[in-house]
């Protein structure tokens, strides 16, 4: 799907998509201070999206795995820390963050391959990647995955397929603790901010919303116990699209199409003007 | 080296060829510039959506991403050969230095006081360097972009700046170097397809060379 309405971005699609007149965005939000643990999300992402899963080596946590794969899209990761003395787990799901200005899709060269809903959510076409894995750059939170074998990148789809018929995402249903919602982006925001104001008033006041402003806020909300902190979580601090990407998509595109288009033009230009040289010199000429 | 013209390809007039380059040395130089042109092709398939229609003459865009690469191997292993052959004919001397200075009078056919070129002019002998630096860079680079799922994400970030600046800089390279070798210098093709020149065409164009192979 690379056309309609209800697109806001296409990758490598000069224009982008078409104007929209939706208002309302969606979101998901995660409040790490009531996940247990339970991994009934990783489970029904599996099911939903028809996954098998993958054996990994047991590295002495209770973390499915070290990390995403291409056929694991919803990790939640087991960080080990210290609060008053006392080993704790610092929970937190882990996937695509479907960002406001995503890095991924910046990076992408194929047209349509990764795709910005007006909704919000960032998706993936298989049928249109062809495996160049630019987009594992471009993306700050290291999620987009190679299938070694097919060579498509895979993520976290948000189940675009289950919102756009009006279902929430498998995870959200699966989740037992309300950890997780699913709703509008604002309502979601607003709902972050009133769990925040209780953490505080319940003597957390590190507490706050992880939203990373470095990639315009993203559709996948979080809130945080030491929202300071967001490295101990397994967030990156201050998440940016890299400069190099932005450089490598934004100015030296054009400086680059300039130069070469400047050459092509300046060699007819100084044919026109010099003409060939001539090679009439007589070789006796010479010594 | 100076030939008699052969009694079958005898003309009207009376010239007399010279052999400008081996059937070896042909042999390399078209290899590394087909190469060449099939990685910066689908090379730029990729560098801009609006160039992106490029991969559909070679095959499409997973097979262009696919079999880029390979093209820039085979590239930098014939160039390897290329280098190996004329590297030291293409070292600079001060005759060189000097007429890199005044390239601006030759450019416009104004070739008085330009040192006299060898078997290779002075913007050969800089092209070559500027193309094997280049091509360094390319192939360090396009390694790291080969197999993103394995590479430090520095590298990476690096790479995907570092590989099209120098994609740009060759090609630049390149759309002057064609220039040059066929419409601006009438003759020179012929010595790179055919593998001779005339001796009014060595003498013009490269007069160190040209007796130095009359003295042989
Ligand atoms: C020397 C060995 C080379 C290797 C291993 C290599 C590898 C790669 C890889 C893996 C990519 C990413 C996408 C793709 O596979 O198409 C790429 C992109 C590219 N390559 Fe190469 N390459 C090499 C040489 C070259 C050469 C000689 C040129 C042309 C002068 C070139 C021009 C480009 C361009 C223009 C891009 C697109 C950059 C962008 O997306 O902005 N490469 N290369
Ligand atoms: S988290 Fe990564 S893959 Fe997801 S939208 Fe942002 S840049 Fe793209």
């Amino acid at each position: 799907m690379t056309t309609g309405p209800d697109l806001k971005a296409i990758s490598a699609t000069p224009g982008g998509a078409a104007a929209t007149t939706r208002s309302h965005t969606v979101a998901k939000l995660i409040d790490t201070t009531t996940c247990i643990g339970c991994k009934a999300c990783e489970v029904a992402c599996q099911e939903w999206n028809n996954q098998q899963f993958t054996i990994g080596n047991f590295a002495g946590t209770y973390q499915t795995l070290p990390d995403l794969t291409h056929s694991f899209w919803n990790l939640i990761k087991f960080n080990e820390s210290e609060q008053d003395g006392q080993p704790v787990w610092l929970m937190a799901k882990y996937q695509c963050m479907h960002c406001v200005d995503p890095g991924c899709l910046r990076a992408c060269p194929a047209p349509g391959a990764i795709v910005q809903n007006a909704n919000g959510i960032v998706d993936f076409n298989q049928d249109q990647c062809i495996g160049c894995g630019y987009c594992m750059t471009g993306c700050p939170f290291d999620v987009p995955k190679l299938n070694p074998i097919t060579k498509k990148v895979h993520k976290c789809t948000l189940c675009t397929d289950r919102v756009s018929v009006g279902l929430e995402p498998a995870c959200i249903k699966a989740c037992p603790t309300n950890c997780l919602s699913f709703g509008t982006r604002e309502d979601l925001l607003r709902k972050a901010e009133t769990r925040v104001d209780a953490l505080k008033e319940d003597g957390r006041p590190q507490a706050g919303i992880y939203n990373p402003e470095g990639v315009g806020g993203t559709h996948v909300i979080y809130v945080l116990a030491q929202a300071d902190q967001p490295e101990k979580y397994g967030l990156p601090k201050d998440p940016r699209i890299p400069w190099t990407v932005a450089l490598w998509k934004g100015p030296l595109k054009w400086a680059g199409n300039a130069l070469l288009l400047g050459g092509i033009l300046g060699a007819f230009l100084h044919y026109l003007r010099y003409g060939p040289k001539d090679s009439g010199k007589p070789a006796d000429g010479i010594d | 080296m100076a030939l008699k013209t052969p009694a079958s390809r005898q003309t009207a007039s009376t010239e007399t060829r010279i052999i400008r380059f081996s059937t070896a040395e042909r042999t390399v130089h078209w290899a590394v510039a087909l190469a060449f042109l099939y990685a910066t092709l689908t090379g730029l398939a990729l560098w801009s959506p609006r160039l992106f229609w490029l991969s559909a003459i070679f095959g499409g865009g997973t097979t262009v991403r696919a079999w880029h690469p390979w093209g820039g191997v085979l590239f930098a292993l014939f160039f390897a050969v290329m280098f190996r052959r004329w590297n030291r004919q293409m070292r600079l001397d001060g005759d060189d230095r000097r007429w890199l200075r005044l390239a601006h009078r030759y450019a416009v056919h104004d070739e008085s006081g330009l040192p006299e070129a060898g078997r290779f002019n002075a913007g050969q002998k800089a092209l070559f360097w500027m193309q094997a630096s280049s091509g360094s860079l390319l192939l360090l680079t396009g390694l790291v972009l080969w197999w993103p799922e394995i590479m430090p994400r520095l590298l990476r970030e690096i790479s995907v700046l570092i590989h099209p600046i120098a994609a740009v800089v060759s090609i630049g390279g390149l759309i002057i170097h064609v220039y040059m070798g066929t419409a601006a210098v009438p003759g020179a093709f012929r010595g790179m397809t055919q593998g001779w020149v005339t001796s009014e065409w060595a003498a013009s164009h490269h007069s160190k060379w040209y007796r130095e192979i009359r003295r042989r």
